[in-house]
């Protein structure tokens, strides 16, 4: 078989993975090398679905010995398997890195053989790309749950990102539709990775020259309506892993249909708009200082797909507002619909020279439309006639409605990935060559 | 009313603005010669760039103001638009004043529009950083063509030098014959016409395929989204895209 044919099994078994984030790691470039990691993230590409394309994302192998209910490549389904050869991933890599394709690799991987055989295949190919080849871009490389924690620590030791799937929120959902997988065999590594990662920033600090273990940290992804686990539990879970185990990520994945077994739901599309709602929800977690039991709670255990999870907020907070735009504290502008961390933090600057007015925020980048129901400026209210939280609820969603069904789900465009790149310019050097 | 025309040079703004201030004079607008048009009212001025009294703008923005400051300057400067003397010289004016907050001074609409100007430039500037296809030639150099809006080659070629050290590399801005161009040690900014046929190396067309094998595989086909797919990048880009 050749490259390309193994090239198109083997990107399409991994296409619905969807981390894609590159950022998070400065690895220097060396010369003689090729590549650098750049710390804010550069996406190359967005594909014909819209989502940021900046790696090389592949599975090494699409032949598995499991049989997960929910997932394509399981054992039991007939379908064209490919293996690649650690040389062509990484003449790959390097090829379309020099191009200026991608900015590194992302390798997945079936289960071929037993655990511990897989891991070792992903750890010669990265292996050969930084020794052998001297590729200094990013890798981002999956951790086999069941491998052994030596097996792991070699591949880790060359890889930016890693990451062990949790998939299944519950351990309920992985007896049902995972029966090889367990709890232990996923947070095992996971919290190996965790506490070698930690090590080696305590060893850094000690001993100059202490190699670096993922320092980009690590990210898990969950599928999202496979089960019947429902969207606080799954916050929660993510709340947790956030604090817990350090990750730097969650992404979660609307659960798309690939066969019928009598333990999955019957679906005919994945539940997307509920994955984007539990996207902006963790956003709220990492950036805007809310916790779960804020947004969810048992009488209230799923998100409303009508409205975001911020205006949801606000609206069964009616009564903290209007807040006036003037004298709120920095987290109070975060928490008012409308207001992002870039319009907050310009409202905090420009309000030192003069005090802000209705048109000031329409300047400054603040969402009006949605923002005017919550706030006063110099006391002046521009919202409905009461503060009444069911009648602005219905304005907001006949606002959102309209919004949403044109511009699609936009969880993965660049100005979500990347919060600090439209907030810190980037850093440049003025060469002077243009004089 | 008095313009001043500088001859469209960072230099001659810098110049500009200090004759501004050691004559006294408050020029209406400071424009480059190729922008000027010639009005019956005009008092023209023409500045004659002087390197020693750019220099001490410079530094004066530098110690004076922010370094933050001086970069803002150097891109509105880059992002070519005709009044970006005269919004250089506003922004200055009121930096000369308030110092190293004039950032923060978004209620001043000049500060506010040369803020944005800077956002569209560093905007561009990330996207390059992504857009930029090299294709191999023959003789293993690589060798990219874009057509940025703004002038901002200069701002990229540190990346690339770091990104791919151990090649030679041309990034060529097709529209302003100008082009960043790398032998493995260091990078200029060189002017460049292109001979228009280029002769690729065996193996370029078979990586070329590959991507785009690669990139067609990888979108999900029942979440096809090509409005949201031009939102992020842009169509104006796509003419030196691969996979496009
Ligand atoms: S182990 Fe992974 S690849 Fe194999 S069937 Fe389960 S989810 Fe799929």
């Amino acid at each position: 078989m050749d490259v390309f044919e193994k090239l198109k099994i083997l990107s399409d078994a991994a296409k619905y993975d969807v981390s894609c984030s590159s950022s998070g790691s400065n690895r220097k470039s060396k010369k003689e090398g090729l590549g650098n990691a750049s710390v804010s993230g550069i996406c190359h590409s967005w594909s014909d679905d819209g989502r940021c394309i900046s790696l090389l994302k592949i599975l090494f192998t699409n032949d598995c010995i499991y049989n997960c209910v929910y997932c394509i490549n399981r054992c039991t389904n007939d379908l064209p398997r490919a293996m690649f050869t650690p040389e062509e991933v990484a003449d790959l890599t390097i090829n379309f890195y020099k191009r200026n394709y991608i900015e590194g690799l992302f390798l997945s991987s079936a289960v071929y053989r037993n655990p511990n055989y897989t891991m070792e295949l992903l750890g010669k190919t990265v292996k050969k790309l930084r020794e052998e080849q001297n590729f200094n871009g990013y890798i981002h490389l999956k951790a086999i749950p069941g491998a052994d924690k030596e097996i792991i620590e070699k591949a880790g030791m060359y890889a930016d990102r890693m990451s062990v799937n949790i998939e299944l929120p519950s351990s309920e959902g992985l007896r049902s539709l995972a029966p090889q997988k367990n709890k232990e065999s996923i947070l095992r590594p996971m919290n190996f990775i965790n506490s070698r990662m930690h090590q080696s920033i305590e060893e850094i600090k000690t001993f100059k020259y202490a190699e670096k273990f993922v320092p980009a940290g690590q990210t898990t992804q969950l599928i999202v309506g496979a089960t019947r686990d429902d969207d606080l539990k799954i916050l929660k879970l993510s709340e947790g892993l956030y604090k817990g185990y350090k990750l730097k990520r969650v992404y979660y994945s609307a659960y798309v249909p690939v066969t019928n077994s009598p333990n999955l739901p019957a679906i005919s599309s994945p539940p997307f708009l509920r994955e984007n709602r539990l996207y902006q929800a963790d956003w709220l977690l990492r950036f805007y200082g809310y916790n779960a039991d804020e947004l969810l709670d048992e009488s209230k255990p799923n998100f409303d797909l009508e409205i975001d999870p911020k205006c949801d907020w606000a609206l069964r907070n009616i009564n903290l507002f209007p807040v006036e735009i003037n004298k709120a504290d920095y987290n109070m502008l975060l928490r008012i619909p409308g207001i992002g961390v870039k319009s907050a933090m310009r409202i905090v600057s420009a309000r030192k020279f003069a005090s802000l007015d209705f048109d000031h925020l329409r300047k400054l980048g603040v969402v009006l439309k949605r923002a005017k129901y919550f706030i006063t400026c110099k006391g002046k209210y521009y919202g409905l006639k009461t503060m009444d939280g069911e009648n602005i609820r219905k304005h907001l969603v006949s606002e959102i409605k309209g919004k949403e069904s044109t511009n699609g789900i936009e969880q993965l465009s660049i100005f979500s990935l990347y919060p600090n790149l439209i907030i810190n310019n980037n850093k440049t050097i003025v060469t002077g060559a243009f004089q | 009313m008095i313009y001043y025309i500088y001859d469209g040079s960072f230099d001659g703004i810098l110049t500009a603005i200090y004759d501004a201030y050691y004559r006294r004079e408050t020029p209406e607008k400071i424009v480059s010669e190729d922008d000027f048009q010639e009005s019956f009212l005009i008092n023209k001025i023409y500045i004659k760039t002087d390197r020693e009294k750019a220099d001490k703008v410079y530094n004066a923005i530098e110690t004076k103001i922010s370094n933050q400051a001086l970069k803002n300057v150097f891109y509105v400067y880059l992002s070519e638009r005709t009044d970006r003397g005269t919004i250089i010289y506003h922004y200055l004016k009121l930096g000369w004043k308030i110092g190293i907050d004039i950032d923060l001074n978004l209620t001043n609409n000049n500060v506010l529009l040369l803020q944005n100007i800077c956002q569209s430039v560093s905007k561009e500037r990330h996207f390059m950083l992504g857009l930029v296809r090299f294709r191999e030639l023959k003789n293993n150099i690589l060798y990219a063509p874009i057509e940025p809006e703004y002038n901002v080659i200069g701002l990229i070629g540190q990346h690339f030098s770091n990104r791919i050290s151990n090649e030679n590399w041309i990034i060529h801005d097709v529209n302003r014959n100008i082009a960043a161009i790398y032998n493995k040690q260091e990078w200029i900014v060189i002017e460049l016409e292109m001979n228009p046929t280029i002769e690729l190396h065996k193996d370029e067309e078979t990586y070329q395929r590959l991507w785009k094998e690669y990139f067609n595989n990888i979108s999900i086909k029942n979440k096809v989204n090509p409005r949201l797919q031009k939102r992020n990048m842009p169509m104006k880009y796509w003419k030196y895209l691969i996979e496009k």
